[in-house]
């Protein structure tokens, strides 16, 4: 049983790496999720858009001291950010239904300006492949994954900086 | 030679999986793509005597798995495998040990209809009625398989529906199950419906909840019921920065193992209503269950969530410091009432408290008590209420025994660019016996302070010193925790620790459990090598528990997503 199930994977991997075609450098599209807002109305993960500016998606909790960290410390950048690439930060908490609440009056208590959104399931971050959060990704102006990053070490947010600069809309 | 072979065995495995990750990278199959991510976490053991970590079978164990995503279009498709045939030895303990396909699944879906067939997730409301979830670090997947549709019939109208046998770690036998789950929720948001209700500040939904279980049911003596009901309503309303969310659930004769089958009705109910405003945000939560523990199997005896169909959320606040993973709360389904309150402000920036960056400031509170039970009269002369109706409990009763209670304060603050500085302190009340079942075992009070200093040396190199003192005069007794973090963004993280369980009323186990690690993260790659001891204890994430225990070793772990 278990030798052909590694036999099937096997082909399965063999068959598909034959035919990848790289060709043509294509970026994944954002995948479309139902999440909510931090009001509690539905909000289809593909509606995160900036006029042809780019975004940035960070998947955070308020138990995750490493994303709050990382948030902060984009936080004190924002406005020199917003104004060198007119980036546009999504905030996604994935705090299931025992802190759910609690995200509102924490970002609020922040003082963040960025779009915050909530998966309480973890449907969002399942379908986009995360394994551990803190996870940064950067979108171009059309959507697509540009850039991804996970974990935080202090100074971290240069480098994020430094990548959002090659996709400022021309 | 057992080791090797062991040892080649999951080495071998890990490295298909891995390879297989990377050429599924960006995968192009017709106008879809493919993605997914890896997991592969291993440790050698070795047996210590002092911190209690036995000799283990295996002494090379891991826990790997592979997801797998194509999406093309409104359709996508996915399969996870997972290999966990010589598990870490934690998730032994719990039974997460085998290895196979464990979710497949293909999904439709447009802007009014979303259907999956195989593996799914779902979660109705607060998960009162239904939360099939998964935690990959407790060893928990409470996925089920079948079928779910949500519609969209109009905007602000959820429907959802589900049909699904439940996973029960790695048994596949699904032909064999005598059980299974059908729930059906609804949802109007009055916010979304009407737009002229959102644009002057007003959000209001309302939901309800039905789910069913049915078990196959033979018991000789007993009359049990093979269907058992549980229903939720829920409502939330917002106005600006105010906001209230309740959820009332109730469940219908359900005897069960950890209810010692009696027949008693089901109740929970969770309320919270907070304020915010920038700078500010003030929360408060009051939480009652009573016997609502539901899970696909009555007879079922874990430790865990296994078999869990619904989830109730705990309400008190988790914390990250590493001496408080012992006294983290864990949710008590079965009974438990309580309040929380927080406060979260941020002293403005640029003023002569403030600072230059402002000052981040959280007090929290809770306490969480047992329910008053009066026990009606006994089935049998052991004193068992077996197929009674049990007890009855007055609904804001608090029970005479304090669970836990909670009293903390954290204070964050940026000083320049170069330092940054928390600093928390938490009184805790914890009652071991009626928590973790240490019968007999006096409740725990500790004062716990801890603070984390960052330097930013320059933009990449930083250093982060963590210090912490537990002190307590039950269990354990007194710790001190220091761990040394040096990390250049955005690859590297180095770090050393020390947990000194100094106060342990057993001179011979007043040990130190040091830790070294190192770990190389590009992009979505993460590479740790650690190396330490663990001691054995809770380790709690989102409320759910799992008893860990002591281990000495090397670790290695990989992640990547792609």
């Amino acid at each position: 049983m278990k030798k052909s199930v590694f036999l099937i994977l096997c082909c399965l991997i063999l068959s598909l790496s034959y035919s990848q075609d790289n060709k043509e450098k294509k970026y994944p599209v954002l995948p479309s999720v139902e999440i909510k807002t931090i009001d509690g109305k539905a909000f289809d993960t593909k509606e995160i858009k900036n006029d042809g500016n780019p975004m940035i998606i960070s998947l955070w909790a308020t138990t995750c001291r490493p994303c709050i960290q990382e948030l902060k410390a984009i936080s004190d950048v924002y406005d020199d950010w917003i104004e060198e690439t007119g980036v546009k930060l999504y905030a996604i908490s994935v705090d299931d239904s025992k802190t759910a609440s609690r995200v509102a009056p924490f970002v609020n208590g922040a003082a963040w300006d960025y779009v915050v959104l909530q998966d309480v399931n973890s449907d969002f971050k399942r379908a986009m492949n995360v394994v551990d959060i803190p996870f940064l990704c950067i979108l171009n102006g059309n959507g697509e994954i540009v850039w991804q990053h996970t974990s935080y070490a202090p100074g971290g947010e240069n480098e994020v900086y430094e990548e959002l600069l090659k996709w400022k809309k021309k | 030679m057992r080791y090797l072979e062991l040892f080649l065995q999951t080495f071998f495995i890990s490295i298909i999986l891995f390879c297989a990750s990377n050429s599924f990278s960006q995968t192009k199959i017709g106008s879809g793509q493919i993605s997914g991510n890896f997991m592969f976490d291993g440790m050698f053991y070795m047996p210590d005597s002092v911190i209690g970590a036995a000799e283990t079978d295996d002494k090379v164990r891991a826990n790997t798995y592979l997801n797998l995503l194509y999406t093309n279009g409104g359709f996508s498709a996915g399969l996870r495998y997972e290999f966990y045939l010589y598990p870490l030895v934690d998730f032994e303990k719990i039974g997460y040990k085998g290895q196979g396909i464990t979710n497949f699944f293909g999904e439709y879906k447009n802007d009014y209809i979303e259907v999956t067939a195989g593996t799914f997730y779902e979660q109705f409301g607060n998960g009162f009625a239904l939360r099939a979830y998964e935690e990959r670090t407790l060893g928990i997947d409470n996925s089920l398989l079948g079928v779910k549709i949500h519609a969209k019939p109009y905007n602000g109208i959820h429907l959802k529906g589900v049909w699904g046998i439940e996973r029960k770690n790695f048994d596949f036998d699904y032909l064999s199950r005598r059980d299974f789950v059908r729930g059906l929720d609804a949802e109007i948001n009055f916010g979304e419906m009407i737009s002229a209700m959102g644009e002057k500040g007003f959000t209001a939904a309302i939901g309800g909840s039905f789910v069913s279980k049915y078990e196959k049911a033979d018991d000789p003596v007993l009359k049990l019921p093979a269907n058992v009901a549980l229903w939720a309503a829920r409502l939330q309303f917002g106005f600006k920065g105010f906001r209230i969310e309740a959820e009332y659930a109730g469940k219908i004769n359900d005897p069960n193992y950890t209810n010692g089958y009696i027949y008693k009705n089901g109740v929970a109910f969770l309320a919270t209503a907070s304020y915010s405003m920038k700078g500010l945000g003030v929360s408060a939560s009051f939480v009652r269950t009573d016997n609502m523990d539901f899970r696909s199997q009555r007879d079922i005896i874990s430790s865990t969530n296994l078999l869990s169909i619904n989830n109730i959320p705990v309400i008190t606040k988790t914390y990250s410091y590493k001496l408080l993973g012992d006294y983290g709360y864990s949710t008590q389904p079965n009974g438990q009432i309580g309040v929380q309150a927080q406060v979260n402000y941020k002293i403005p920036k640029k003023t002569k408290i403030g600072g230059k960056y402002g000052t981040d400031i959280s007090i929290a509170y809770s306490r969480m008590h047992d329910i008053e039970r009066k026990w009606g009269e006994p089935s049998d002369s052991t004193g068992s209420y077996k197929g009674t109706d049990g007890y009855k409990s007055g609904f804001f009763k608090f029970g005479k025994n304090l669970l836990y209670q909670d009293i903390g304060i954290e204070i964050s603050r940026k000083f320049t660019q170069r330092w940054r500085l928390e600093l928390a302190y938490n009184y805790i009340t914890y009652n071991l016996e009626l928590l973790q079942g240490h019968t007999g075992e006096p409740v725990v009070h500790a004062h716990n302070v801890a603070a984390d200093l960052l330097c930013n040396i320059n933009t990449k190199h930083a250093l982060r010193l963590e210090l912490q003192h537990l002190y307590t005069k039950q269990d354990c007794g007194s710790s001190l925790y220091a761990m040394l973090e040096y990390s250049i963004a955005p690859h590297w993280f180095f770090s050393v620790g020390d947990e000194w369980n100094y106060g342990n009323p057993e001179k011979g186990h007043r040990t130190h459990f040091f830790n070294v690690a190192a770990s190389y993260v590009i992009k979505t790659t993460r590479i740790s090598l650690n190396y330490g001891k663990t001691k054995d204890g809770m380790l709690c994430i989102g409320g759910v528990c799992r008893e860990v225990p002591a281990a000495y070793g090397v670790g290695l772990s990989v992640t990547t997503s792609f």
